[in-house]
C-alpha cells in the first residue's frame, strides 16, 4: 500500500509514495535522492543521519517517513547559499574537522542548528548539541574548534 | 502491513479493538522504527502523532497534566515543568541525546514499560497517575499499579494512555534522579535512582522519603523498606549506609549487556547513599555525619 505525502527539503516542494512503514532516511535518500543523509547504526544512535525537522534536530532513521507528510525539512544539501558553505561547513575545511567524512554531514547539520538556536554557544551547549553524533575517527577537538571559528564569523 | 492515522482518540481506539495484536501504536517511533526494522513488522501500525491536543503541557487540579505526545524535549523546555517537578525535568534532561528528545514522547517512554525508562522511577516517586482509556471509557490509576513487567501494561493491546497527572510536590521537598551509564545521557541506564524528601520543621530529620529504581527489577519500583528505614530520621553515617545496602536488597536486577546483576546491586547502594546524602544537605544545609 502506497501512501503519498507532500513535504518540503530545503526549499523544494515534494509529492512522493512511500511504504507506510519506511523510515524518513531511505525516503529522503531511495526515494527523493538527497544522499548527504548517510545511513549508518539506523537505530538512533549515531547521528549520521541528523537531519532538521520543522526547526529541529532529528535523527531521521527513526523518523517515520509518513510522519514528514507537511513537515518542512532541512539536510546538508540545503544549508549553502548557493557557492558559498555555510559558515559550519567552511569552518569545518579551515580547521580540518574532517577525517573519513561520514559522520560529518550529521555533525554539520546538528552545529547549524544549535548556531540557528544561539549566536555564542558555550562548550557546554556544543556538547549538548553533538551528543547524538558520534565521530569513529574520534576527531572531536577539530570539531569543537569548527564550532568555535564558525560562531566568531558568524557573529 | 495497514497503517492508520487516527484524528481522534475514539478512532484511535476503535482501530485497537479491531485489530488487536496485531496492532502497534507509534508516536515518536525512536524505539517502534527499531523494531519495525530489526523484529518483526507489525501487523498494522496505528500512528498516534497527528490526534490534537495530546501533547499539552499545563496546571490542573494541584498538578501538572502532560499529554502523553510531549516530546521529551518539550518537557525540558517547559517552565513549569522546570520549576514546579525538577526531578521529571532532570530526568528529562540526562535523557539520550537531543535528536532522539526531540523525538521521543513521555507517552511512549512509559507505554514501553522498560524498567529502565528514563521518566519512570520519577513518576513512581512523584506519584503520578496514569489517565487509561479504553473504547468502554476512562480511568486513572498510579503507576504503581501500571507496570506489570517489562514492556507490559495495564493497557493491554486495547488501551491508550492518554494523560500523566503528576501531583506538585510538597513545598520544601528536595529531589534528585541519579543515572549512572557509561556514556552519560547517550546510554540507557544501568540503574536510575529517584530520591525525593522533606525535612520536618526544625529540619533535625528526614519526613516522606520516597525511592525509586530503575533498571533493577522487572518494572521501575519503589523502596519501601528503604523508605520506612530513613523516614523521620537524622541521617548520619551508619543509617545511610543502612539505607544503600537497604535499597539494593529491595532490588532484583538481572545480568545483561549493560551490566551484571551484582555489579547493578552495588550501584544501587552507591546511588541510594548519594542521593539521600544529597536531599539532606539541600534540606539542612549539613553534611552528612
Amino acid at each position: 500500500m502506497g501512501l503519498e505525502i507532500k513535504l518540503t527539503v530545503n526549499g523544494n516542494t515534494h509529492t512522493a509514495e512511500l511504504e507506510p512503514s519506511t523510515a524518513l532516511v531511505d525516503f529522503l535518500r531511495d526515494t527523493l535522492g538527497y544522499k548527504g543523509v548517510k545511513l549508518c547504526c539506523n537505530t538512533g544512535e549515531c547521528g549520521a543521519c541528523t537531519i532538521i525537522m520543522d526547526g529541529k534536530p532529528v535523527n531521521s532513521c527513526v523518523v517515520l517517513g509518513a510522519d514528514a507528510a507537511g513537515a518542512d525539512l532541512v539536510t546538508v544539501e540545503g544549508i549553502a547559499d548557493g557557492d558559498e558553505l555555510h559558515p559550519v561547513q567552511q569552518a569545518f575545511i579551515d580547521t580540518g574537522a574532517v577525517q573519513c567524512g561520514y559522520c560529518t554531514p550529521g555533525f554539520i547539520v546538528s552545529l547549524k542548528a544549535l548556531l540557528d538556536r544561539t549566536k555564542s554557544p558555550t562548550a557546554e551547549d556544543v556538547e549538548e548539541a553533538i551528543s547524538g553524533n558520534i565521530c569513529r575517527c574520534t576527531g572531536y577537538t577539530k570539531i569543537f574548534d569548527a564550532v568555535e571559528l564558525a560562531a566568531k564569523r558568524m557573529a | 502491513m495497514d497503517y492508520f492515522e487516527p484524528k481522534t482518540v475514539d478512532e484511535a481506539l476503535s482501530l485497537l479493538d479491531q485489530h488487536g495484536e496485531q496492532a502497534e501504536v507509534i508516536a515518536g517511533g525512536t524505539d517502534v522504527m527499531v523494531d519495525i526494522k530489526y523484529s518483526d513488522e507489525p501487523g498494522c501500525l496505528v500512528n498516534i502523532k497527528r490526534i490534537p491536543d495530546l501533547n499539552a503541557i499545563r496546571e490542573s487540579n494541584g498538578g501538572v497534566h502532560i499529554g502523553p505526545l510531549a516530546t521529551i524535549h518539550e518537557l525540558e523546555e517547559s517552565e513549569l515543568v522546570r520549576k514546579r517537578l525538577p526531578l521529571l525535568w532532570s530526568a528529562a534532561h540526562q535523557f539520550a541525546s537531543l535528536q532522539i528528545r526531540n523525538t521521543a514522547t513521555i507517552g511512549g517512554n512509559i507505554c514501553r514499560a522498560s524498567p529502565s525508562g528514563e521518566t519512570l522511577a520519577p513518576l513512581l516517586v512523584l506519584e503520578a497517575e496514569a489517565e487509561v482509556t479504553f473504547s468502554d471509557g476512562a480511568r486513572t490509576e498510579p503507576f504503581s499499579a501500571f507496570f506489570k513487567g517489562p514492556g507490559e501494561t495495564s493497557l493491554g493491546s486495547k488501551g491508550l494512555l492518554t494523560g500523566i497527572n503528576v501531583p506538585y510536590p510538597a513545598d520544601g521537598s528536595h529531589a534528585v534522579y541519579l543515572k549512572h551509564a557509561v556514556r552519560g545521557p547517550m546510554d540507557i541506564a544501568m540503574v536510575g535512582v529517584a530520591v525525593m524528601a522533606t525535612a520536618n520543621a526544625d529540619k533535625s530529620a528526614l519526613d516522606d522519603v520516597r525511592i525509586g529504581l530503575g533498571a533493577v527489577a522487572p518494572t521501575p519500583v519503589r523502596a519501601p523498606k528503604t523508605e520506612a528505614l530513613v523516614s523521620g530520621k537524622a541521617l548520619d553515617a551508619a543509617l545511610v549506609k543502612e539505607a544503600g545496602a537497604s535499597a539494593a536488597s529491595e532490588s532484583s536486577p538481572i545480568t545483561d549487556q549493560r551490566s551484571s546483576g551484582e555489579y547493578r546491586g552495588w550501584i544501587v547502594d552507591a546511588l541510594t547513599r548519594r542521593g539521600l546524602e544529597q536531599c539532606w544537605q539541600a534540606l539542612t544545609g549539613k553534611e552528612v555525619a
